[in-house]
């Protein structure tokens, strides 16, 4: 192109070509940040048997202390260590979080895929049916299905898991539409190539960008679900701390003791902050959804 | 459904209205269905959960399962339970036992306004950030985007308790809990509710100006736009008849469909806040296990939802003319 037509080329790369460029570059800045941050947190919470000072669940005559060298970021309301239960209660919301987004992206996966790819009244009855979830409103559907199993770790994964299929159902299908007509999956065909084999190698590839920052967004919207319901009192098990229910906790006495309430509420940000930079960067890296 | 028995006959809209309304019947009676089995598939007998109590005599478990129809088939439990719910009987309250209809009613109404406040401060605030966004690009760009990218990282229920912390710490003569109910003072009645719903719109009005400055990006790039400069219009009225009013459709759109994230939203302002709506009931029955008015609260937002889309749709359909009637 450039032999044939060098100022043309001359003309249009100079204005074209940076702002892509640099917007791209850009994207992988964020990306990076957000994955940087990502290791933060899975490091400080894997290791918190390691890092954190004080059993969790440990209490002490010490109510509501201010930050010392002893209790970094003070006490709680029976004397528990806010910066242990902090660690130790990004376990719990993290396993939650990763957990339950993996099934909802595997059930879309499996949902989408078979009902585009597929079509006709396969496509149909998988549709109409994720219309219906898709009716209820994702938090309260998700405190209904937890209040009514009761709040435990492995109900509340799969309930949030439910909760977020239908949208990656959704997001797989949409691209796969388009691509199955694309023609080198017909050529595949032709050549003999195993349904399976054509989906997997031929169609996945090419619809996987947009799943990729859809799960990213997902998982930041988890942390919000999980810490949300945990907030209203349906998280894991009270003896276990984990920062939703630390955060409503510490609500009735926070004027006296301002940390117990800014370590959770900075924990939450800090972690949806990391699934959102993460989406984006992907976003501009990968070039979803073309965004000016 | 009249107009959808003669297909050829009737205006095009009308025909999308009758087909959309036989769909989202069929949805409400989804709906139906899995708000009923939630309630049945609670772990434990059903009889003692409504008993409310944990050791019951056996003669009145066995006149609770009758008085529910526990002793029939599933289906004929159901159908028996969505005909009370279609006469608007959706079962008493385990705690209050009370109806739990006329106990839903004046919280819905509180509810009802809350969102509607916020959604009209997520437009306003969405609509203008994503304009000037747009319409500026370079370093208003940037910092709308940034804001933008922070404010849905802080979730609702943060931003409300940090207000209140913040409340308590540096203006304690403020008193945020003074819901006043709107039939007592109107005026301090939307006044109580404007920082909740504030809280509540924060997430909303960043999907809202993301919205907003790509459908103004998009319409400033078409061909009547460009006309429209070149035969020397004023940029205001440009912007005004020309760009806004296209860009509007897809934004208000937008807004309808976060009806849901609104409802969702204010189960935890509503807490926070002790305003008494839906949601605040919603949290107070999760904490007395009161099922039936947690089925009907989710019944009823997911109707609400259901509702708001059908009428996205029409008036979408309504405003954009390329939008194909089938």
């Amino acid at each position: 192109m450039s032999e044939t037509r060098p100022e043309a080329f001359e003309a249009e790369a100079p204005a074209a070509a940076p702002r892509a460029l640099r917007r791209r570059a850009g994207g992988w800045l964020v990306l990076g940040l957000g994955l940087a941050m990502l290791v933060t947190i899975v490091l400080v919470t894997t290791l918190a048997p390691l890092l954190a000072p004080f059993d969790p669940s440990a209490t002490s005559m010490n109510s509501l202390d201010g930050p010392s060298a002893r209790h970094w970021l003070g006490t709680d309301l029976i004397g528990r260590d806010v910066l242990s239960r902090l660690l130790w209660g990004g376990r719990t919301t993290l396993l939650i979080t990763l957990v339950a987004v993996a099934i909802a992206l595997a059930a879309g996966l499996v949902l989408g895929l078979l009902s585009g790819y597929l079509g006709g009244w396969v496509d149909q009855v998988v549709m109409r049916v994720l219309d219906v979830v898709f009716a209820f409103p994702v938090f309260l559907l998700a405190i209904a299905v937890v209040a009514a199993l009761g709040p435990t770790v492995p109900n509340l994964i799969m309930t949030i898991a439910i909760v977020y299929t239908p949208a990656m159902a959704r997001v797989v299908r949409g691209p796969v539409l388009s691509v199955k007509r694309w023609d080198h999956v017909e050529a595949a065909r032709s050549v003999g190539m195993s349904e399976v084999r054509i989906v997997t190698r031929h169609v996945l590839p090419m619809v996987a960008s947009p799943i990729v920052v859809e799960t990213s967004l997902t998982l930041a919207q988890t942390i919000f679900t999980v810490t949300a319901l945990s907030f209203l009192g349906l998280g894991p098990p009270p003896p276990d701390p984990n920062w939703g229910g630390m955060l409503a906790e510490a609500r009735q006495f926070m004027e006296l003791a301002p940390l117990t309430v800014l370590g959770p509420a900075a924990a939450i940000v800090f972690a949806t902050l990391t699934f959102i930079l993460i989406a984006n960067g992907l976003r501009e890296v990968l070039d979803v959804g073309s965004r000016r | 459904m009249a107009t959808a028995r003669t297909p050829r006959s009737g205006s095009p809209i009308l025909r999308l209205v009758a087909v959309r309304l036989v769909w989202t019947a069929a949805i409400l009676l989804g709906v139906s269905v899995v708000a009923f089995v939630l309630m049945r598939a609670l772990p434990g007998d059903f009889a003692i959960a409504a008993a409310g109590a944990q050791f019951v005599q056996a003669e009145v478990l066995e006149a609770i399962r009758r008085e529910f129809g526990l002793d029939q088939p599933v289906w004929v439990q159901y159908l028996r339970w969505l005909g009370e719910a279609l006469q608007g009987d959706l079962g008493r309250s385990f705690v209050t036992r009370r109806p739990v209809t006329s106990e839903i009613g004046p919280r819905f109404v509180v509810t009802a306004q809350l969102t509607l406040i916020a959604a009209l401060m997520a437009l306003a605030i969405g609509g203008t950030t994503g304009l000037l966004s747009a319409r500026l690009r370079g370093q208003t760009d940037w910092v709308v985007r940034l804001v933008n990218g922070l404010s849905l990282a802080v979730p609702n229920f943060v931003v409300a308790t940090l207000i209140v912390l913040m409340a308590g710490l540096y203006f304690p003569f403020l008193n945020l809990f003074n819901y006043t109910p709107f039939l007592a003072d109107p005026l301090a009645n939307i006044g109580s509710l404007l920082l909740p719903a504030l809280c509540l719109a924060l997430a909303v009005s960043v999907t809202v100006s993301e919205n907003t400055r790509a459908a103004v990006l998009e319409v400033s790039s078409q061909d009547f736009v460009m006309v429209a400069r070149a035969k020397g219009l004023r940029p205001r009225r440009v912007l005004g008849s020309y760009l806004l009013r296209n860009a509007l459709t897809p934004v208000i759109t937008v807004t309808g469909l976060q009806v849901a994230s609104l409802l969702g939203g204010s189960i935890l302002i509503e807490t926070i806040f002790a305003i008494p709506g839906m949601g605040q009931y919603l949290f107070d029955s999760i904490t007395s296990r009161d099922y039936p008015v947690i089925q009907a609260i989710v019944l009823l937002a997911a109707a609400v939802v259901v509702f708001v889309n059908l009428l996205v749709d029409i008036a979408y359909a309504r405003a954009d003319a390329r939008v194909r009637y089938e």
